[in-house]
């Protein structure tokens, strides 16, 4: 007997008794759906908690910084810098070819003056103020512990665009949740450069510029409030450089990068290539031990609540087996008449195994697609929660990997329970299951 | 090509064991040619059903020989006798033995399907097959929507459906009326002639036996050739030549 025949005919014999299929079909849904909802809530909380810790970067990032590194600084994840050290392009190099690095990205900051727009509270202008403005490759700011808040990021090219942290937005006076407010107005900012007047006497000027405030984000990449494309910092700097760089009054950075921004090839590599940059002489931090921490809690978390899901798999599971065992009671006279007409003892077990696991397969389709959904509708309720206090809304990706295991553990699970039923039949004597021939 | 031939050597069948053994057929012999009518009458337990349940190989044969044309059913495993089921043997049971799930044209279809025949073939052998018993409009009816003779006539054609060379009846008339009865017994007539085959059936029915070429009664676990057809019995559905002939 061919298989679509035996579909065929598993399907005849599930519509014999369409209560107790359907019956059995829900139990299999329900702990379907269970264990879809548990794995997915379970998976999207992990992500969010981890993306939280690491900054809205990637989990494997490794901060360098401008700084010989502390001795002791790879059991630790908060940098411990030494004295400074530049950073500069063979560096770069060096740390880029060291094994299981996957990506380095370059920052660059400068000192700026800066004046927000807007008046104080008492009613006077907001005064100057200098800061450091964070340079980055905006093309390669997913590599970046960057998140945008509102907004968006500068154009990669422009002189013109910056955007800027919640700092800025304290500073300015705007609470997080009215982020969007400051999208569209003009910051002046000045490079400093400084001037010798006489031999002894070095006074500061200013190349203003005007720029427009189009994102705000939070960022880790570097210590300043406002974050601009790599190319409007470094033009500034090369002004900063163009002037004089001796004096004290007028910082000038000689370390050509700030810091580097290190992707690591996976996090268990972290540790491994941060003991290697420390090798090379720069300090590092990262937040791989609090990420193992917390990942280790998490995946108790995510193996109890498969545990729950898996039992209330079995138990439907168990539910099948008994329907089976019914089934195949009911029918011993069908068995012995296929038996008498050629059956062979495989066509049998086939078309037993079949039902069961269409039994599997169904329920599991449904409760894949109920569990996803009741994952939305929870996901909708805590999103409503985060918005309350003014935090980022979850994203519920569509789980494809756990849909899938869903589905192909419950039709599996199904099949195993069907095979003692499914063995029984096929076992029948034939004479006996016929009856009186 | 005609039907299988039978030989039956010393074929012994008891149920239970030692003390509480019942012997059924004991030390049987028979031989069938092929294209034969045979007809085994008998009290109710005196082994009928066994016997053809040894002859279809639903029973493997305990003690003595069962040769079907060339096949010795003690050397054939537990597939082969399905395999001989399904190419050899046409069954029809008092009972049917048809699946209510399935119409009437699926019933045939799913015998041949075990002999793996492709759907188009299937669908045209059950649409010959209920052309050929006169139930060609009723092809789409389930065994539920049939009358007793018309599900035994689906029967009939279903254990036709993979070109048997044997065709086993046990009681096929049991469940029937009168009228029915005698449509059944005009078309199981026909087989050896129409179908080159071998037909064997057991029954209580004395004009359907008295219509057999060779006629046994099953007794004491043997057959004897009979001699209880009466004559009122075999012209109740008329036998012009020999009314009252016994084997």
């Amino acid at each position: 007997m061919r298989w679509r025949d035996a579909i065929g005919l598993a399907a005849k014999g599930l519509r014999r008794r369409p209560g107790r299929a359907v019956l059995t079909i829900l139990a299999v849904a329900l702990a379907s759906a269970l264990l879809t909802a548990l794995l997915t809530i379970a998976g999207t909380a992990e992500t969010r908690v981890l993306n939280e810790l690491a900054k809205g970067g990637p989990l494997a990032g490794i901060k360098v910084a401008a700084a010989s590194p502390d001795p002791g600084q790879v059991d630790q994840d908060d940098a411990r810098p030494g004295p400074p050290k530049d950073l500069d392009q063979a560096a770069l190099d060096r740390i880029r070819a060291l094994a299981d690095v996957r990506e380095v990205v370059p920052i660059v900051a400068t000192r700026m003056l800066v004046v927000a727009p807007g008046t104080e509270k008492d009613g006077r202008p907001r005064q100057p103020y200098t800061d450091d403005v964070v340079g980055v490759d905006i093309t390669r700011a997913s590599m970046l512990p960057v998140t945008l808040v509102a907004g968006q990021l500068p154009e990669p090219t422009s002189l013109v665009e910056v955007a800027v942290t919640e700092g800025y937005l304290q500073r300015v006076g705007v609470n997080k949740p009215d982020a969007a407010t400051v999208l569209g107005t003009q910051l002046e900012l000045a490079s400093i450069q400084g001037l010798r007047v006489t031999d002894d006497h070095v006074v500061p000027r200013g190349q203003w510029a005007k720029v427009e405030i189009v994102g705000v984000v939070a960022q880790e990449a570097g210590a300043g409030q406002i974050l601009a494309p790599v190319e409007q910092v470094n033009r500034s700097l090369a002004w900063t450089k163009a002037g004089v760089t001796d004096d004290s009054s007028i910082p000038v950075p000689t370390s050509t990068y700030s810091g580097l921004f290190v992707v690591a090839e996976g996090i268990d590599n972290v540790g491994k290539v941060r003991q290697e940059i420390t090798a090379v002489g720069y300090a590092t931090s990262a937040p791989e031990n609090l990420l193992a921490s917390v990942q280790r809690y998490l995946k108790v978390v995510e193996i109890v609540l498969t545990s729950i899901g898996a039992i209330a798999l079995v138990v439907a599971a168990l539910g099948i087996s008994n329907a089976m065992l019914a089934a195949v009671r009911e029918r011993t006279r069908e068995i012995g008449v296929m038996k008498a007409i050629g059956g062979r003892d495989r066509d049998i077990r086939r078309i037993f195994l079949v039902e069961a696991g269409v039994l599997g397969f169904v329920g599991g389709v449904l409760g894949a697609i109920t569990g996803w959904l009741i994952a939305r509708a929870v996901g909708g309720v805590v999103n409503g929660y985060l918005n309350e206090q003014g935090l980022a809304s979850i994203q519920l990706a569509l789980p494809v990997p756990v849909l899938l295991v869903t589905v192909i553990g419950a039709t599996v699970l199904a099949l195993l329970a069907g095979t003692l039923p499914a063995m029984r039949a096929a076992r029948l004597p034939a004479r006996d299951a016929v009856g009186a021939v | 090509m005609s039907g299988a031939s039978i030989s039956v050597q010393g074929l012994a069948h008891r149920y239970g064991r030692a003390a509480a053994a019942l012997t059924v057929l004991d030390r049987l012999d028979i031989e069938v040619d092929g294209g034969g009518y045979v007809a085994i009458t008998g009290a109710s337990g005196a082994g009928k059903s066994t016997l053809l349940s040894v002859l279809g190989g639903l029973d493997a044969p305990q003690r003595g020989t069962v040769v079907i044309d060339e096949n010795d059913l003690h050397d054939l495993s537990r597939n082969g006798l399905a395999d001989y089921r399904r190419d050899t043997v046409g069954f029809v049971f008092q009972h049917f033995g048809l699946l209510d799930t399935l119409t009437a044209a699926e019933n045939i279809e799913l015998a041949c399907s075990l002999d793996g025949m492709r759907p188009r073939a299937r669908r045209s052998r059950a649409r010959e097959l209920l052309e050929a018993v006169g139930l060609l409009e009723r092809r789409d009816h389930r065994p539920t929507a049939l009358s007793g003779g018309e599900r035994q006539r689906v029967a009939i054609a279903r254990a036709l459906a993979n070109r048997p060379r044997l065709v086993l009846a046990d009681e096929p008339t049991g469940n029937l009326d009168d009228g029915s009865t005698e449509r059944v017994i005009e078309l199981l007539e026909s087989l050896p002639a129409d179908h080159a085959c071998t037909l064997v059936l057991v029954t209580h029915d004395r004009r359907l036996a008295a219509r057999a070429q060779q006629r046994y009664e099953l007794r004491g676990g043997r057959l004897h050739p009979s001699t209880k057809v009466t004559t009122e019995h075999a012209t109740a559905i008329g036998d012009p030549e020999e009314p009252d002939a016994v084997a």
